[in-house]
């Protein structure tokens, strides 16, 4: 067992783990973020995306003990004082969620691209979320829920 | 498991030496990591990321220099890549999702082996060289001589990759790579087909072709009958066309899930002469 220390949407943690576990097992067996989805557990299909310094990662391939001493942010982290991130929200008003399972996982891929580029065209919005996989909605709904999001500053490029 | 996070080439080594094929070597882990989850756990892990400078991008007269861990990436948003590798920036380009690329590395690529492996078909086509360290030294291997099978390189059970060496290309030269798969980037090539052409400086010949094959062969592998047909003559699309089908013949692939060996050699003459095409077009546009 080794011990590491890491920050977590913004709060000190501090846990032991095995060598061989995952980031994503860590995150959510150890430190309980559940928003952090098992699925594929191969890093195919995105469920598990976070942001590992600033970096879009599936965290299921990352080793856990690589993550000491980094900043990890969660879906969990995105809402702030009860009020959701306006990513999330825009997802709830385009009707961009079925089953959600997929969700949190599209939310930060759509956090780091709005990141970088606050004002995406359609194609790079397809892009920016081509790591991460669903099965319900085929998409359209998501695209329209970034669209939405990147508005309020400026709008996204036609 | 045992695990080691060695802060030293040397000590990596060394603990390569002492463990053997016990030892699996953590680079990124886009690989490793799923071995372990579904095959399975290793005596021994040994993590390189630790070791410092071993992550960069230099520019060496001319030529590329990229350390082994350096992530794909960094790769893809490396102006130099871009602008004078394109055929390796374009592989990196299509290599698995941003995900996978901000954590899988260029030495861990090489260091699996893979027939498919993305950046594999264009160092082959770059004429790259690879350092490679050894408990007993440090050697020099040319990247036409690494591959030996699939998941089978001249590293063996010991040896990590120290340092990748890529010659600069002719300032006339265009390269393309290009990627058959069902889910874009994110699937693992069905083909992949690197190019490289440099005309002659009346852009009347092909001075040099080089063609490399991902994913249809044992290992990557250079088509070059394909290649000394085109070398030395014009640019002919009668020729092309019969350099893409010799192509395809020299590639030897498997039937697997993802295509049956017999689409796979029509996907090669298909990529191949889009590709060739692709290539000189590009060359119309030698303004460096």
């Amino acid at each position: 067992m080794i011990e590491i220390s890491l920050t977590v949407n913004g709060k000190a943690r501090r846990a032991s783990l095995e060598p061989s576990m995952s980031l994503m097992d860590f995150l959510r067996a150890t430190l309980g973020y559940k928003g952090v989805k098992f699925c594929c557990n191969t890093g195919e299909c995105g469920a598990c995306t976070i942001l590992l310094n600033g970096k879009l990662v599936n965290s299921c391939v990352v080793l856990a003990a690589d993550a000491a001493g980094a900043s990890i942010l969660t879906v969990e982290g995105l809402a702030q004082s009860g009020k959701l991130h306006p990513i999330q929200q825009a997802f709830v008003d385009a009707g961009a969620v079925q089953c959600g399972y997929c969700t949190p996982g599209f939310i930060m891929a759509a956090k780091h691209l709005l990141d970088v580029n606050p004002h995406p065209t359609a194609e790079e919005i397809r892009e920016g979320i081509s790591g991460n996989i669903c099965r319900c909605t085929g998409y359209a709904k998501i695209i329209k829920a970034i669209r939405m999001a990147a508005q309020p500053s400026g709008g996204a490029r036609p | 498991m045992e695990y080691f996070e060695p802060k030293s080439l040397r000590e990596a080594v060394s603990l390569l030496e002492r463990y053997g094929e016990g030892a699996r070597v953590l680079a990124g882990g886009t690989d490793v990591l799923v071995d372990m989850r579904f095959k399975e756990e290793p005596p021994c892990l040994i993590n390189l990321k630790r070791i410092p400078n071993l992550s960069y991008i230099r520019e060496n007269d001319g030529n590329l220099l990229i350390g082994p861990l350096t992530t794909i990436r960094e790769i893809e948003t490396s102006a130099l890549v871009r602008e004078r590798f394109p055929v390796l920036w374009g592989a990196s380009h299509q290599f698995a999702s941003l995900q996978i690329r901000n954590t899988a590395t260029i030495g861990g690529n090489l260091g699996r082996a893979s027939p498919a492996g993305e950046m594999l078909a264009p160092l082959l086509v770059l004429e790259a060289t690879l350092r490679a360290a050894f408990a007993d030294g440090e050697k020099t291997i040319g990247l036409d001589s690494f591959f030996i099978g699939p998941g089978k390189s001249a590293l063996g059970a010991h040896g990590l990759v120290s340092e990748i060496q890529v010659p600069r290309p002719p300032r006339e030269s265009r390269g393309v790579y290009l990627k058959h798969a069902v889910r874009g980037a994110m699937d693992i090539a069905i083909v992949g087909v690197a190019i490289q052409l440099t005309p002659d400086s009346e852009r009347r010949t092909v001075k040099d072709a080089r063609i490399g094959l991902g994913a249809a062969a044992p290992t990557p592998i250079r088509a070059r009958k394909a290649e000394a047909l085109l070398r030395g003559k014009a640019f002919e699309d009668e020729r092309i066309r019969e350099v893409a089908k010799t192509a395809a013949g020299e590639s030897k692939p498997i039937t697997d899930h993802r295509g049956s060996a017999e689409y796979r050699t029509w996907i090669v003459e298909v990529l191949t002469r889009r590709g060739l095409n692709l290539a000189w077009e590009q060359t119309e546009s030698i303004d460096d």
